[in-house]
């Protein structure tokens, strides 16, 4: 007996009980389906969040900030700044194409006549030419010879209602950048000083500054004074430096809110002109300097804001890296680091986890239509047990009847199989129609939310026919133990 | 076992309990049948003549004694080389005929080369060409339903011999035909024996017996009785 004979055999006698077949097989036609439509759901969510990695280059992304001073076992032990020899060193690690720092501020910005206050963010050509400010929706990236263009991001556009993305391009904006100077609190502290002449001649005891509690008294009178105006001069006497810069470009801002990506992106050979007006310290380190007697730090090499450290560094990798050794590397440099494809893998476990459970509940119905499949199939046998004898008779063995009834289950099973991914795609197609439709109306750019990639079609009509055959294997046990001569008995 | 013995059972048993009681449906029977003989089986309802042609078949097992057929013994066959057995080397014929309903006549035949070496593509032609001979060259397409008792068991032979047994075991072929259909059967056995086919017919018809057979053995409640029958229908001494 050939496979072909058994499987028409199979299909002959599957027919001949239209009726009872089709119910029975609509129970597998739902069950399939059920479980298609529910994990093509999470499917086509982890494919729209592996996308948006990938488009964002974010799998090749590690960022790397200073470790938490709690975090360091040896507490004794001062968590370094990430300056710009750092940055360096990060980006001569192996398996490192390029380390960047973030390097923000905040500036005003007038277009035409509107003035309005934005981040702005500076990145060096190179930074600029990786995937992750890749992504534009108009015009092009900054040239690396000119000084004066710039990019701004999709949502500053949407934010301050400027138009379409093309209309932008090649608009000019005046950029202004108002930067706290040591040089003008200085100046101010000298400015007022000249004020304090008057209160000398006024108010000071002559007499008395040979008394040293008095002079003490005085004194700390003074450089109480000489503070104040210290800090007053750096906080309300900033710099304000100012430039034209061309909008080029037009780039997606990325949704992670960890990749801290700018309104406006000023590559750094445009930012040089605003780094001489780069200001002082922020007033929080100023202060921690003046009480831990640490001013000096405050005049570092002048090559970044804060004394020349860094909240963090980017650092674009080459594919294939290990972000284990990676990782190692910078913690013995006393940092900590992120990795977007440690975040990714996270990410897939959830969704790995939310499809287990949506396969589950598709699978319960598959089990339930499995008990369809074993009725089914013992009615048969209560049928059909001449035909068995009779079989048994010409010739056929034990496994040649249990075959038979498994290839009917299996038959049932596939075919019921075949009908619930494609049922299960319509679901998901009407279901996808619907939500894009919705996503418009709410403003927000539609996306499939579902998806049937190939290996869920095998899964599913792998599920289907073995659950169904494993349904049949009762049944066809049964039937193969039929006893010929019983079943050919004269009634 | 003589050499010209194809089939020979030695004190051949079937013993199986029926609530407290046993019953011993065939009860140490030695028949010796030769290559070539048309042996015909009578005895009343329940004398175990059917049970011996199911033990024959390969269909049933017995309890005690054995069977051999060409020197080998059926009982210790495997089941794969127990089914083999009844696919290739005998043909079994029963009263109630036991076609397929839902097939066609030509299908019904073909059937019985499922379990066979033969190609899938010369199934139909060896059916058809069976039926043919057996005057059923017209009915091909028939389902037994839409087929006369005598056409049916016409059908039933056909489908026995298609393979070219070495052994046709027939239990009670005329039960459900009328005269005619019987003469007609029994002619047909007649022919197919001068053919050379060991032809094993289990009957209550002792005519038919008569007519048929070579040699006629008698059974009563499981046993042989009498000695052998010639087809005379004298006990033989």
């Amino acid at each position: 007996m050939t496979i072909q004979d058994l499987l028409l055999m199979s299909a002959a006698n599957l027919w001949r009980m239209k009726l009872r077949t089709f119910l029975t097989m609509g129970g597998v036609v739902i069950a399939i389906g059920a479980f298609v439509s529910m994990v093509s759901f999470g499917a086509g969510v982890q494919q729209n969040v592996s996308e948006e990695y990938e488009k964002m280059g974010l799998f090749t992304t590690m960022q790397v900030y200073p470790a938490d001073q709690d975090s360091l076992t040896d507490t004794t032990k001062v968590v370094p700044p990430l300056n710009d020899s750092i940055v360096a060193r990060l980006g001569e690690l192996p398996g490192v194409r390029l380390a960047y720092p973030y390097d923000a501020f905040e500036l005003t910005i007038e277009l035409d006549t509107q003035k309005f206050t934005s981040d702005g963010q500076v990145l060096p050509q190179a930074a600029i030419g990786t995937r992750m400010f890749s992504n534009l929706v108009a015009g092009r990236q900054p040239h690396p010879d000119s000084t004066g263009e710039a990019m701004i991001t999709d949502e500053f556009l949407h934010d301050h209602k400027l138009g379409k993305a093309d209309s932008i391009i090649g608009r000019t904006m005046v950029v202004s950048v108002s930067s706290p100077m040591l040089d003008s609190a200085a100046v101010h502290v000298v400015r007022e000083g000249r004020d304090r002449l008057d209160f000398w001649r006024d108010s000071v005891e002559v007499d008395s500054l040979f008394e040293g509690s008095y002079l003490r008294r005085v004194l700390m009178g003074e450089l109480n004074v000489a503070a104040r105006n210290f800090f007053e001069g750096y906080l309300r006497h900033p710099q304000i430096t100012r430039d034209t810069l061309t909008i080029v470009g037009v780039m997606e801002r990325p949704e992670s809110h960890r990749l801290r990506v700018k309104s406006v992106i000023i590559p750094d050979a445009t930012a040089r002109r605003f780094a001489a007006a780069k200001g002082g310290p922020r007033p929080e380190d100023l202060l921690a300097a003046f009480q831990g007697g640490r001013i000096d730090n405050l005049f570092g090499d002048g090559t970044s804001a804060g004394g020349g450290s860094y909240d963090r560094v980017t650092l674009d990798l080459e594919p294939g890296v290990s972000y284990a050794a990676l990782s190692d590397s910078i913690k013995a440099l006393g940092y900590d680091s992120f990795s977007y494809l440690a975040q990714f893998e996270e990410i897939q476990r959830s969704f790995y986890y939310l499809q287990m459970i949506l396969g589950v509940v598709g699978l319960i119905a598959l089990a339930t239509a499995s008990l369809g499949i074993v009725n089914t199939l013992v009615m048969s046998i209560l049928e059909r047990r001449r035909e068995i004898g009779i079989l048994k008779s010409l010739g056929a063995d034990d496994r040649h009847i249990w075959l038979q009834f498994i290839a009917e289950s299996g038959v049932i099973g596939a075919i019921g199989a075949v009908a619930g991914i494609l049922l299960g795609w319509v679901v998901t197609r009407i279901a996808s129609y619907i939500a894009m439709r919705f996503m418009e109306r709410e403003g927000v750019t539609p996306i499939d939310l579902f998806a049937l990639p190939w290996y869920l079609i095998l899964i599913a009509l792998a599920f289907g026919t073995l659950v169904s055959v494993a349904a049949g294997l009762y049944p066809a046990a049964r039937a193969a133990r039929v006893d010929p001569v019983e079943a050919l008995r004269n009634e | 076992m003589d050499s010209g013995d194809l089939i020979r059972t030695t004190d051949l048993c079937r013993y199986y309990r029926r609530g407290p009681q046993e019953v011993r449906a065939v009860d140490g029977v030695n028949l010796s049948i030769t290559k070539g003989e048309f042996l015909s089986i009578v005895g009343s309802s329940g004398s175990g003549k059917s049970t011996l042609l199911n033990l024959l078949a390969g269909l049933d097992t017995p309890t005690g004694g054995g069977i051999d057929v060409a020197g080998e013994r059926i009982g210790q066959m495997s089941r794969w080389q127990l089914a083999d057995y009844r696919a290739t080397r005998i043909g079994i014929v029963f009263q109630s005929f036991n076609l397929v309903s839902h097939y066609t006549a030509q299908k019904n035949v073909e059937l019985a080369l499922y379990f066979t070496d033969v190609a899938r593509s010369d199934r139909p032609k060896m059916a058809a060409a069976m039926l043919d001979r057996l005057g059923l060259g017209d009915r091909l397409d028939h389902r037994p339903a839409d087929l006369s008792g005598g056409e049916q068991q016409r059908v039933a032979l056909a489908r026995a011999l298609v393979k070219r047994p070495e052994i046709l075991l027939a239990d009670e072929p005329t039960g459900n035909l009328d005269q005619t259909n019987t003469e007609q059967l029994a002619a047909l056995l007649a022919e197919l024996h001068s053919e050379g086919l060991t032809i094993v017919l289990v009957t209550h018809d002792l005519a038919l017996a008569d007519r048929s057979a070579q040699r006629v053995v008698r059974m009563h409640y499981g046993r042989v009785v009498d000695g052998e029958m010639p087809p005379t229908g004298e006990v033989r001494p």
